[in-house]
């Protein structure tokens, strides 16, 4: 408990820190909002002066930020600079289709990688640890974007098995229907992830395997399969737990790509809409929770970790 | 031996069962288009559904909220929800001797917006007041803020009281009017109006689903007839890449703006056709006169026009889908001087003129140069356009050949707007969408360079700027057009920019779609959206 109240602790101020240089980042990025307003002919300098004026803009950036952290300090996130609408609300909106996305992709990713890596430390049978070390290399190599390409142009367009992009067919929206739309970015997501985890726990099992306990184990008369799965994995688990809920909080922003090829109404295609436009009150809560979203993460793995494996307590 | 690999495919198996049972059964395509349903892959959602207030198009708009005049086809105003176009011919426009002018509009009678109110003048009356309201904050005050005050001497007729001459009166109300038995009194910022707009268009709004799509339908007692199409599902597809492949796979019936470099790809797509419009803009390189000396003398302006090839430009990068233009007002415009051309390919005529105007390759490296000094230039344009990418290469290729250096200079959307807005470059590769009005006053006046309007060449030159504003404040069109016809003679002569193409305009549309007919203009492809139908 007192592991948790010191880690919180801690974490305001780096969220702090995080939102000043958050702040700056975007700021420092050239043009603004209403810069892409000039492109109607239409469109004044009087005009474009008005409405920066009306938006607070035109105030000198410490004040701005000033004025934002202090809104957040009272919970008011401010309105979108794109629609006037409120920020938490863009947000909130959002938010069940990535969490949908992301936990898809992450129970996919969990149910490859383990079996995957299990067979590859083993080494046995020969063939197929190949064959999976081969595709886990694959995986990260592959570009996103292209795979999610590759995947919609075979099984939506030549197979016609699977819808193209979209989160529910029109007019349905039953649950048939919306796993059908799940299935295509929840894989393409999930493939670069599982990748990096099988090499990862496959290592880790590869360091775990050869020890004297787990050799003390199958000497005692326990099955093989007793041995790698009550033993070995229950070792190598911490460390790649580790890895895997950090790899997991990013996975919440990092679906940017993935959410664009499939036109999924997610967090990750508001930030990108966010990022050309220059919302900045939207681009500031949405790295403030990727940012508490980590520290969230850190926190939970030191815990799991703690109980996980005795040595590190 | 390992009990994984069983384990694993009955997993996978169970999972694509699962998936292949959900909703219709067999995964059969999406339906096709029909007079039930129509979707339309959109590359953007919307900010606002309010006209007078959205940054970005306003197709979607434009369906629910109908303008009182629109561009057609062809580019010529026709009456919608004003019973015609108001001319000094027929009385609509009177000029006032105190130099002001006064617009009279007549309403077509039975008009109601759709909750069954009356459309009237008073609806005029207050949308130019709310404009002009310094409380609320729409896209541009143009042309309202000329108005003095208005008169409805009935419901059915607006006076204009406009205190000087203004040419563009005809498109005041392009984008249509606010309701004021709605808005009247409420913070036009925050209304519920800019989520769901009340008009008397041909559709209303159904559905908005954030991130994911607008679904509008039909209004079935509209004042034109009842439209054929019953709903129109609007798809925010921002990836263009997968706007084509859900078009493929059938997911989208209907995509307007095509980007040019996917036109091969839906060529090979069944059940669709490309169609092409022309459009009232055009790609050109804009020379920044006040940034490079170089720019200064006509005859370097000259030779960089003589050292393009344009038609090969387009019948290689655009595939032909482009045609040339020589200036800003385009071909389908009243005001557009046809006998007005510009130099020809002619690279020996460049060489010619950099000679005379003193450059010369003095120092072997394949540059002009004079006084030391090398004749090069950066050359600015927006990154994430194929298109405009391979235009730049091909430019510089063209220029180098002639002995002129270019760097190339990719700058991202917002960040390329301040840049060419303060006047922070050397040469601008881009097109201006020109208003259907064809007002180029804001272009070329020698007092127009920014902030004061978009005149980023820094051309200054009395004889145009004086024809420019005489132009702009005669009303009389047949005068008026002299006038345009001169002054485009005079920006031939003084070339302060090299016009490239036309910004034609792709739409894909499903075949057997009857009524669509594309616009050069910013009233889009859904302007007539009212006569489309399928006859299946």
């Amino acid at each position: 408990m007192s592991l948790v109240l010191r880690r919180i602790g801690h974490a305001l101020p780096l969220l702090v820190a995080v939102s000043g240089l958050a702040f700056a980042l975007i700021h420092a990025a050239p043009g603004g909002p209403l810069e892409l307003y000039l492109s109607n002919p239409n469109v004044r300098p009087e005009d474009i002066a008005r409405l920066r004026s009306a938006l607070g803009l035109d105030r000198p950036l410490p004040e701005q930020y000033l004025r934002w952290l202090a809104g957040v300090a009272r919970g008011e996130w401010g309105y979108s600079l794109m629609d006037g609408r409120p920020v938490l609300q863009r947000i909130t909106e959002r938010l069940p289709a990535t969490l949908e996305l992301v936990l898809a992709a992450l129970g996919l990713s969990l149910a490859a990688a383990v079996p995957a890596a299990v067979v590859s430390a083993r080494g046995r049978p020969r063939w197929l640890a190949r064959v999976l070390q081969g595709a886990a290399v694959a995986g990260i190599s592959l570009p996103v974007f292209w795979l999610g390409l590759a995947l919609q142009l075979v099984f939506a367009v030549w197979l016609g098995w699977l819808p193209a992009a979209g989160r529910a067919s029109l007019g349905d929206g039953g649950l048939g229907d919306r796993l059908q739309h799940l299935v295509l970015p929840a894989v393409v997501l999930a493939a670069v992830h599982a990748a990096a985890w099988i090499r990862y726990l496959r290592s880790s099992l590869a360091d775990v395997l050869p020890l004297a306990c787990v050799r003390a184990a199958r000497a005692r008369g326990l099955s093989p399969r007793r041995v790698l799965w009550g033993h070995a994995l229950r070792t190598a688990w911490g460390p790649f737990v580790t890895v895997a809920m950090l790899d997991a909080a990013l996975l919440l922003s990092g679906a940017v790509v993935t959410e664009s090829v499939f036109a999924w109404p997610g967090l990750g295609t508001l930030f990108t809409d966010a990022i050309a436009r220059r919302d900045y009150p939207v681009l500031m809560a949405f790295l403030m929770l990727a940012a508490a979203v980590v520290v969230v993460a850190n926190l939970l793995a030191d815990l799991v970790q703690a109980r996980l494996d005795p040595r590190s307590r | 031996m390992t009990r994984v690999a069983p384990m694993a495919a009955r997993a996978a198996a169970a999972a694509l069962m699962l998936a292949a049972c959900g909703g219709t059964g067999e995964r059969a395509r999406d339906a096709g288009p029909s007079n039930a349903l129509l979707v339309i892959g959109y590359d953007r959602e919307p900010d606002t559904m309010n006209r007078f207030a959205t940054h970005i198009l306003e197709d979607i708009q434009g369906c629910i909220v109908e303008p009182l005049v629109v561009a057609d086809d062809s580019m010529r105003l026709v009456p919608v929800l004003a019973r015609e176009v108001p001319t000094p011919a027929n009385g609509g426009v009177r000029l006032r001797a105190d130099g002001g002018m006064d617009v009279t509009w007549r309403l077509r009678p039975g008009i109601r917006w759709h909750d069954g109110v009356p459309f009237t003048a008073a609806d005029l009356k207050f949308t130019v007041e709310a404009i002009n309201d310094p409380a609320w904050n729409p896209e541009s005050t143009d042309g309202f803020d000329r108005i003095a005050s208005v008169e409805t001497p009935d419901s059915l007729t607006a006076v204009l009281h406009y205190r000087e001459r203004y040419a563009p009166y005809a498109l005041q109300f392009v984008r249509g009017a606010l309701p004021r038995h709605v808005l009247a009194g409420q913070d036009l910022d925050r209304h519920a109006y800019n989520r769901n707009p009340l008009g008397t268009g041909p559709y209303r709004l159904a559905e908005w689903k954030t991130g994911e799509y607008i679904l509008l339908e039909r209004v079935t007692d509209y004042w034109r007839g009842t439209p054929a199409i019953e709903r129109l599902q609007f798809r925010f597809i921002p990836n263009a890449t997968t706007r084509v492949t859900q078009l493929a796979a059938g997911g989208v019936h209907l995509i307007p703006f095509l980007p040019w470099d996917l036109h091969r790809d839906v060529a090979r797509v069944p059940g669709v056709e490309v169609r092409r419009t022309m459009g009232n803009g055009y790609e050109h390189v804009s020379l920044n006169q006040r940034r490079v000396p170089a720019f200064r003398d006509v005859r370097v302006r000259r030779a960089l026009w003589h050292a393009v090839d344009r038609t090969l430009l387009v019948r290689t990068v655009l595939d032909g889908l482009a045609p040339v233009v020589d200036g800003a007002i385009q071909p389908m415009s009243w005001a557009h001087a046809a006998d007005v051309t510009g130099p020809s390919f002619d690279p020996a005529a460049a060489a010619a003129l950099l000679d005379s105007a003193g450059w010369r390759d003095r120092d072997g490296d394949g540059i002009r140069d004079r006084d030391g000094q090398p004749l090069a230039f950066t050359l600015m344009t927006s990154a994430g356009f194929v298109t405009r990418e391979q235009v730049a290469q091909a430019l510089q290729a063209q220029w180098k050949a002639v002995g002129v250096a270019t760097t190339i200079d990719l700058v991202d959307g917002t960040a390329i707007a301040s840049r060419w807005f303060a006047g922070d470059f050397d040469a601008f590769l881009h097109w201006w969408q020109m208003p259907a009005d064809p007002e180029i006053t804001l272009f070329f006046a020698k007092d127009r360079t920014p902030p004061a309007g978009r005149n980023i060449n820094y051309l200054v030159d009395d004889s145009l700027t004086t024809l420019l504003y005489r132009s702009d404040a005669e009303i009389d069109q047949g005068r008026r057009r002299a006038l345009l016809v001169a002054a485009q003679r005079r920006i031939m002569t003084l070339v302060p920019e090299i016009p490239l193409y036309n910004t034609t305009k792709l739409d894909v549309v499903p075949v057997g779609l009857g009524g669509f007919r594309g616009n050069p203009t910013n009233s889009g492809p859904f302007w007539n959206v009212h006569e489309w139908r399928f006859d299946r």
